[in-house]
């Protein structure tokens, strides 16, 4: 699991560096995801021990935005005021996504035919 | 001066001082929200993250501490953030051999779901009057929410609201897309995986993971390729989407 950790340290930093120098409008850990992805793409495997890491993140995401999300306490009488709308956008901007995604690749693609 | 017991409030002010105490609050809550949302069979409407932040809250309002005081402790989950997004390279490889003779229709639907997500949410919410904070934190909500933070962050958007909104619309899409997906009369598991993915990011890949492998697959493909487009697009875009 260390092995993987730092591996995965490692190219969170390059792509900090790399988002700081040459792409500022990118987050630097989404540039590390793209080189890290390349690199896997060459390597055409992934190492156990990295594995391991990605799972665990990946099964308790939701914990990490925990503390940033708390952060609504100074935003509800913002929210409140503005209820409706946040609640009609959120809802009516989910069903459409799905919609329109799902027509896309319906009408756009070969397999359309489904199973 | 002879008393040598610690009175309760000195215990507490030691406590409060360190980040102890934030990251106690931080895992026992969401430790809670993940043992009741395995309880529920998994129901998306018993959604961890959702009663993490309540529990938190809560506690914060009961100890009167300011929510600065507890993000200082509370960081370093925060800060780990970063590292779970690089780690997200490892579910998209593992995606990447279903894009197979699909490229040009998933990365067709893919841009049209993520610009879809982004005009209607910012339609809408200013439709309906939102204020400029909210518009902002509605371009990214789509996005997986570790991405949408950072890129709300670099454009001045509250990363705090897109958080929400991002866990507020994987709910709502995880607990809808079987409907809107039924009504459309989609039957591939593998497009209605990708829409999922495309729409509620985290808790629509889950959900889709639970419903049917292949949907599973394609849920987290589209949601990880979503969070290299939005974090690639949208800050080229947002200088045109919140000129109201």
């Amino acid at each position: 699991m260390i092995p993987g950790l730092v591996q995965i340290l490692l190219w969170q930093g390059a792509g900090e560096l790399v988002s700081h120098f040459f792409l500022p409008h990118i987050p630097g850990p989404v540039v590390g995801l793209v080189m890290l992805m390349c690199y896997l793409v060459v390597r055409d495997r992934v190492p156990d021990s990295m594995a391991v890491v990605s799972d665990a993140f990946s099964q308790h995401l939701g914990l990490l935005f925990v503390p940033a999300a708390t952060g609504v306490i100074l935003f509800l009488p913002q929210l409140r005021q503005h209820a409706w709308a946040v609640v009609l956008a959120l809802l009516g901007s989910v069903i459409l996504t799905i919609a329109v995604t799902a027509l896309v690749l319906k009408f756009a693609g070969p397999g359309a035919d489904g199973e | 001066m002879v008393n040598k017991r610690l009175p309760i409030q000195e215990i507490w002010v030691y406590l409060s001082g360190s980040p102890l105490l934030a990251l106690i609050l931080t895992l026992t809550a969401y430790q809670i929200g993940h043992v009741l949302y395995m309880r529920s069979q998994r129901n998306p409407l018993v959604n961890p993250v959702a009663i993490a932040v309540l529990l938190v809250a809560v506690c914060l309002e009961v100890l009167d501490m300011p929510y600065a005081k507890y993000f200082e402790g509370a960081q370093f989950v925060h800060f780990l953030l970063g590292t779970a997004t690089v780690s997200l390279a490892i579910p998209i490889y593992r995606g990447l051999s279903g894009l197979k003779g699909r490229v040009f229709p998933l990365l067709l639907a893919l841009v049209a779901g993520g610009l879809t997500s982004i005009i209607s949410a910012v339609g809408i919410a200013h439709w309906l009057g939102a204020d400029q904070a909210i518009l902002g934190a509605m371009v990214s909500k789509s996005v997986t929410a570790p991405i949408a933070m950072g890129v709300a962050e670099r454009l001045g958007y509250s990363p705090t609201l897109t958080a929400v909104f991002a866990v507020i619309t994987g709910i709502l899409g995880a607990i809808l897309a079987r409907f809107v997906l039924n009504g459309l009369g989609m039957k591939a598991w593998w497009q209605r995986g990708f829409a999922i993915g495309v729409a509620a990011h985290g808790l629509g890949t889950s959900r889709a993971f639970s419903v049917h492998p292949e949907a599973g697959t394609y849920a987290s493909l589209a949601m990880g390729l979503h969070g290299i487009l939005g974090a690639v697009a949208i800050p080229m875009l947002a200088g045109y989407i919140p000129t109201f």
